[in-house]
């Protein structure tokens, strides 16, 4: 009996020790997590892109993304606006999951582009916004662990293990960190097919908008070079009337943002 | 060399997360000094474009050119439902001291949407179609379109060009759309007058255009969604599709087709009604490599323009039925010559960031003649600049060859306000 409990105790320590992972759902954490960044409700908002290299400001760029939950999918259909620099003004993006359309009203071309063509600009990194990750990612619970957060404060956070149901999404691997307590994202790293780190993203300046509290700044380091750094700030949070049906490529040469 | 020591690597394995926590802690601090400065979204947009052209000739030699150009858009919503839009450019150019402008009046329209999924526009309206990249047999109201040639290149082409005054009407539903408009005729013929509305070109005959699209599977996949077109004047009815496909995450594929009953350009010409169903299409493919490189390579058909026996006998007849040939198909911006082949390269931050690399070959594939062009464009905050190379390429009265220009030169300082 003595031998017994001498081999059995780790074990039911261990499984003690082990019952806060077991205990959560890893899937409706990372649900939850999304709800944090993105409204539930059709909404847009104001980004703002400034990117730096080698500590220098070298671009910046204004978008204006009015986007809502696809009935049926709960995945993001968003239309962005360029708002600046000043030549790319009023051009449209339309993105729905993979699908992309591209809209620029002087030359009135409404042309489709693959998610590798819209990977070339500072518009990219939209997408690690208003995404709804849950949607295309299987997770599992990694670990439970303090990390410090973009604001420098330590969080007890649990660290999501994300695999991609299909393998045509852009991130095929994403390691998240979830703090324990409120749900809110902390930060996150993006990985390639190849197992190469994409991007690392902060969640940061929580602040109440639309009804909770939200991340109004994204940090991005690329993976390959830790010296591009883009900083995405959002404002003008709204509730928009985003109907289902402007969300085609038909509609974009008539869309013009209240 | 002795192997590394366990510790050497259990050090190194430490330094590692150290150093990305450094970078991190970095980039956290540059986030922390950026500035809280939003940009308001604006109702127009205005360019000014300083451009020198130097040109090599096949025949007689002509001055050096520059040109200044003026574009500007206004594009404002009042009383919620309605939306006035503006658009013009104006073209001012100087040669050998003689001095030439041309006004594009593009658009000039106004707006209404007394619902959400329903909208009306009455006035000049530049709409264009076409999957295609540097031909569109659907883009049906190209025909005229063009009053001031600054660049070959198709983006310019479609930014440079005149509107139809037309109405039109557009009715929505969730995943499809179905839109009409009627262009009646207001004028006999084009004008070459500086500040002319040009209606003669713009809206030189009844015509109407009916465009349906419908996505054929659940929401959120656009690769069974082609756009049906059904257009009409009176030399001709045509049907039309454009479709394009996503295949893996870096390549599209594209059709575009134009089919009906029609004269060739030839008949058009000679005054001829020799209408016959004929069939235009464009399809291609377009491919985005990591290293911010995209290639698209395209096929052109135009079933009305003249095939190889026809272009053979045009080329070596009459210089008056050939030149008229020429600036008929110009004019309708059709092919010259029935097959061709386009192949597009762009390549963004080439070497150095904000420098773009772009240029494309037209291929005609009846006579075998070439144009190429080729752009390096630096991009500021504000302010391009851009250096343009075009050299056409063929034997003599050839698609390219029997252009004047055998090579141009043009720098280009754009300022965006």
């Amino acid at each position: 009996m003595r031998s017994n409990l001498r081999y059995l105790l780790p074990v039911l320590l261990g499984g003690l020790l082990a019952a806060p992972a077991l205990a959560v759902d890893a899937q409706a954490l990372l649900a939850a997590s999304d709800a944090v960044r993105n409204p539930d409700k059709p909404f847009g908002l104001t980004t703002t892109l400034v990117e730096y290299r080698n500590g220098k400001q070298t671009d910046t760029s204004t978008l204006a993304v009015y986007s809502r939950a696809d009935a049926n999918s709960g995945q993001f259909r968003s239309l962005l606006r360029f708002v600046a620099p000043a030549r790319d003004a009023d051009k449209l993006m339309l993105k729905s999951g993979n699908d992309l359309w591209f809209y620029d009203p002087a030359s009135k071309a409404t042309i489709r582009i693959s998610p590798q063509q819209r990977l070339l600009g500072q518009a990219a990194n939209g997408d690690v916004v208003t995404v709804n990750l849950a949607g295309d990612y299987s997770a599992s619970v990694a670990a439970e662990e303090d990390v410090s957060d973009g604001d420098k404060q330590q969080r007890h956070t649990y660290r999501l293990e994300l695999k991609a149901k299909t393998p045509d999404v852009t991130y095929h691997r994403i390691e998240m960190w979830i703090d324990a307590a409120n749900k809110q994202p902390v930060k996150a790293r993006f990985y390639a097919e190849s197992g190469s780190l994409l991007k690392t993203a902060y969640y940061r300046r929580y602040q109440s908008q639309l009804g909770t509290n939200r991340p109004t700044e994204t940090v991005i380091i690329d993976g390959l070079d830790p010296n591009w750094v883009t900083v995405m700030r959002f404002s003008g949070y709204a509730w928009r009337d985003v109907p289902e049906s402007w969300l085609q490529r038909d509609f974009l040469p008539r869309f013009k943002p209240q | 060399m002795k192997h590394p020591g366990p510790w050497l690597l259990v050090a190194l394995g430490a330094l590692l997360p150290a150093a990305a926590m450094a970078d991190d802690d970095a980039a956290l601090q540059l986030a922390d000094r950026t500035a809280d400065r939003v940009e308001a979204a604006r109702d127009w947009r205005f360019l000014a474009e300083l451009a020198g052209a130097d040109a090599q000739y096949r025949f007689n030699d002509q001055p050096a050119e520059a040109r200044l150009s003026l574009d500007g858009r206004i594009d404002r919503r009042f009383h919620d439902d309605w939306r006035f839009v503006l658009a013009d450019r104006l073209d001012l150019r100087s040669s050998g001291g003689h001095q030439t402008s041309i006004n594009t009046l593009k658009e000039a329209y106004l707006g209404w949407q007394p619902d959400t999924d329903l909208l009306f526009d009455l006035g000049r309206i530049n709409t264009r179609y076409g999957a295609g990249f540097g031909y569109n047999p659907t883009d049906f109201f190209k025909v005229g379109a063009l009053r001031s040639v600054t660049s070959v290149n198709p983006a310019s082409l479609r930014e440079n060009r005149l509107g139809s005054v037309m109405l039109r009407g557009q009715t929505l539903w969730d995943g499809g759309s179905l839109t009409a408009m009627y262009s009646p005729k207001l004028a006999d013929t084009p004008s070459d007058d500086a500040f002319s509305l040009d209606l003669g070109a713009s809206n030189p005959q009844d015509r109407w255009l009916l465009t349906l699209s419908q996505s054929l599977c659940a929401s959120g996949c656009d690769n069974l969604n082609p756009q049906w077109l059904l257009y009409h004047d009176s030399d001709t009815t045509q049907l039309g599709l454009n479709w394009s496909v996503l295949l893996g995450d870096a390549t599209i594929v594209y059709v575009e087709w134009a089919g009906g009953r029609q004269p060739s350009v030839a008949g058009r010409v000679a005054g001829v009604d020799d209408s016959a169903f004929r069939n235009a299409v464009a399809t291609g493919l377009s491919w985005t490599a990591a290293t911010k490189l995209t290639l698209t390579l395209e096929y052109q058909y135009d079933g009305a323009a003249l095939d190889d026996a026809g272009w053979s006998a045009l080329r070596t007849g009459p210089v008056g039925p050939y030149l008229g040939y020429r600036q008929r198909a110009a004019q309708r911006q059709d092919l010259t010559t029935r097959h061709a082949a386009m192949l597009y390269a762009q390549w963004q931050d080439a070497l150095i960031p904000r420098v773009d690399l772009s240029g494309f070959v037209r291929q005609d594939l009846i006579d075998d003649s070439r144009l190429s062009w080729l752009e390096t464009r630096w991009r500021g905050d504000s302010t391009d600049i851009a250096l343009q190379w075009q050299y056409d390429a063929g034997d003599a009265r050839s698609n390219y060859g029997g252009l004047p220009q055998r090579q141009i030169w043009q720098a280009l300082l754009t300022h965006y306000f």
